[in-house]
């Protein structure tokens, strides 16, 4: 079991080595660090209409969204690249024969590989959460630099209401800013990318190609996101569908994780609270989801002619 | 009285009417890439596979490293089943053309297929320096792999084939697209393997280099084994007799030799004065064309 689990970690280490020392991986980790980063003068010059009240609160606001969608994209092209490759490459390179060849299980193999991205995708996710904490940090200094000159420059600045208006508005932005609730979106973010690499790595161990795998893993996280929809529309139509239909829909919560279920994100962007259960529930739900997909990828895998 | 019996090593290798077929689906056909193999290597042997491309050579290795399942048959590597894990620790392979994970160096490489294996600590590290002396690859050890010729490649691969010190190695080609001068090295390389006690199965199409370093060959055609044998008994013809005499014979003395053996009831007419040799690569072509379907190309077959 030991030595099982040590060579699980050898296999995935390499993984990481090799995508890490991989320059197309590095240019899109690069890319999301760039966009994170700028969106602070993104925010400047998508709300230059705003009152000086709004302006950081909605400034603030876009830095966020702007931050937490590009780690979802950027995280979500990784996983899709990083497991897409994992397979085919393995196989056109013949590399896969020298390590199926010592003494490692398939699953193993398959596992390592598996663990490799998800410590590349934790990586990546890390990185661009850190320049998102950054850039949050940064547009907080800003804004609140901008409330005290905003202060100083009152005729009456003395008097209670100010005083009062100047510890508001600093609070208002120190709130937004500090948000613990971010944690949970982005563990919600990598929770789904993960599902995304998941989803990939299933396909990559019977695809024969990579750019199959990087489509039909595409197409199901599309599905993934109009799945809900599909089952509210059976339940609420449950009657007048066929048998054909129903079963249908069935087949596609079944096999499809709801990938819309995520959207919970845009919940704690928008500044709602959403309690720890329900995140934790998610992700849950999405550990699950992964597990049986690596289930089936084993044994998918297993029977394959290499 | 007490009589103890030694029982016999197990084979390095043994195989029982091995089948790989597979079906083309779309085409209704199923294509057959090996046939039935009987085969039997035993400890300490180093055996030839030789065949023309698609005969089935890669096929039995890679079924005998159970890295594809046989469709009938069975195949044993040392009496174990060649997926099981007690197996492949006794096993070391080097597949064709070799490319291993470009972004690590020599050492990088060996260190991950060592550990892979079980073999850690300062074991490793004097498994590491005992490889990179034995195949020559000093100045390799902290270049990228991107950057290595085909002849470095085929020696960190063999390396990384030897790196838990296996008893079995199987090669797949592996003087494939090497100079002259690294395929004599890895010829003699293969010799001190032997001598160190390990059983060596190899494919290759470098006939005289089979001749220099196997103990037996099989000849394989269109997925089956049509010849086996010991080098000596195959190269031997058994219709006539050679006698070896070691000096520059002329024709004065060819004629009273042949008055000599007549005497003993040879027809006269039938001696023949030449120097008769027969090379691997006359045996091997000689018997794969004997096919009576015999295709000249490396298409696949129906």
């Amino acid at each position: 079991m030991i030595s099982s689990l040590h060579r699980i970690l050898i296999i995935a280490r390499n993984t990481l080595t090799e995508a890490v020392r991989q320059k197309v991986l590095n240019v899109l980790l690069i890319f999301g660090l760039v966009l994170i980063c700028s969106s602070v003068t993104v925010s400047q010059l998508a709300t230059p209409d705003i009152d000086a009240a709004g302006l950081f609160s909605e400034q603030i606001k876009f830095v966020k969204d702007f931050g937490c969608g590009a780690i979802g994209l950027f995280g979500f092209f990784i996983a899709l690249l990083s497991t897409a490759l994992l397979i085919p490459q393995e196989l056109d390179k013949r590399t896969i024969y020298t390590i199926l060849a010592k003494p490692v299980r398939r699953a193993e193999f398959l596992l390592g590989k598996f663990v490799g991205v998800v410590l590349l995708l934790a990586l990546s996710v890390a990185l661009m959460s850190l320049a998102f904490a950054a850039t949050l940090y940064w547009q907080e200094s800003v804004g609140l630099a901008a409330v005290e000159a905003n202060y100083a420059q009152m005729d009456l600045k003395h008097t209670p209401t100010a005083q009062s208006m100047h510890d508001h508005d600093a609070a208002q932005i120190i709130k937004q800013v500090r948000d613990p609730q971010l944690v949970e979106a982005v563990l919600l973010i990598f929770a789904k990318i993960v599902m995304t690499a998941a989803i990939g790595l299933l396909i990559s161990t019977f695809a024969t190609s990579w750019i199959f795998t990087i489509i039909t893993t595409f197409m199901i996280y599309l599905i993934g996101h109009g799945e809900s929809l599909a089952r509210t529309f059976w339940l609420s139509h449950g009657a007048e569908t066929t048998i054909w239909q129903s079963g249908l829909i069935g087949l596609i919560a079944l096999l499809i994780p709801d990938m819309n279920s995520f959207t919970i994100v845009d919940e704690i962007l928008a500044g709602n609270r959403v309690p720890w259960h329900d995140v934790l529930n998610l992700l849950c739900y999405a550990n699950v989801y992964v597990i049986v997909l690596l289930a089936v990828s084993v044994v998918i895998f297993d029977y394959r002619e290499i | 009285m007490e009589t103890s019996t030694v029982a016999a090593p197990p084979l390095a290798v043994e195989t029982i009417g091995l089948t790989k077929r597979y079906p083309l689906t779309w085409k209704r056909k199923v294509l057959v890439a090996l046939d039935g193999l009987n085969l039997q290597v035993k400890q300490g042997e180093v055996f030839g596979l030789l065949g023309p491309n698609g005969s089935g050579k890669s096929t039995t290795l890679k079924l005998l490293l159970g890295l594809i399942v046989a469709t009938e048959g069975e195949a044993r590597v040392f009496g174990l089943p060649p997926e099981s894990l007690e197996a492949r620790r006794r096993v070391g392979f080097l597949p064709e053309n070799p490319y291993f994970y470009a972004f690590l160096n020599g050492d990088e490489t060996l260190r991950f297929y060592g550990k892979l294996c079980g073999v850690t600590g300062d074991k490793l590290d004097k498994r590491i320096e005992e490889l990179i002396d034995l195949v020559g690859l000093q100045n390799g050890r902290e270049r990228p792999l991107r950057s290595y010729s085909k002849g470095m490649l085929q020696r960190i691969g063999l390396a990384q084939a030897l790196i838990h010190d296996p008893d079995l190695l199987f090669l797949d080609e592996p003087t494939a697209g090497v100079d002259p001068l690294g395929s004599a090295q890895i010829r003699d390389l293969i010799l001190k393997l032997k001598k160190m006690g390990k059983t060596v199965v190899f494919s290759s199409h470098l006939l005289e280099q089979v001749q220099e370093v196997a103990d037996r060959v099989a000849i394989f055609s269109l997925g089956k084994k049509v010849l086996e044998g010991s080098l000596e008994s195959l190269l031997t013809e058994n219709q006539s007799t050679q006698v070896l005499i070691p000096a520059e014979m002329n024709p004065e003395q060819q004629e009273r030799l042949r008055k000599f053996i007549g005497q003993t009831g040879v027809n006269e007419s039938e001696i023949r004065f030449t120097r008769p040799h027969l090379s691997l690569e006359q045996l091997y072509l000689r018997t794969v064309q004997a096919q009576p379907d015999f295709v000249s190309k490396d298409s696949p077959r129906p």
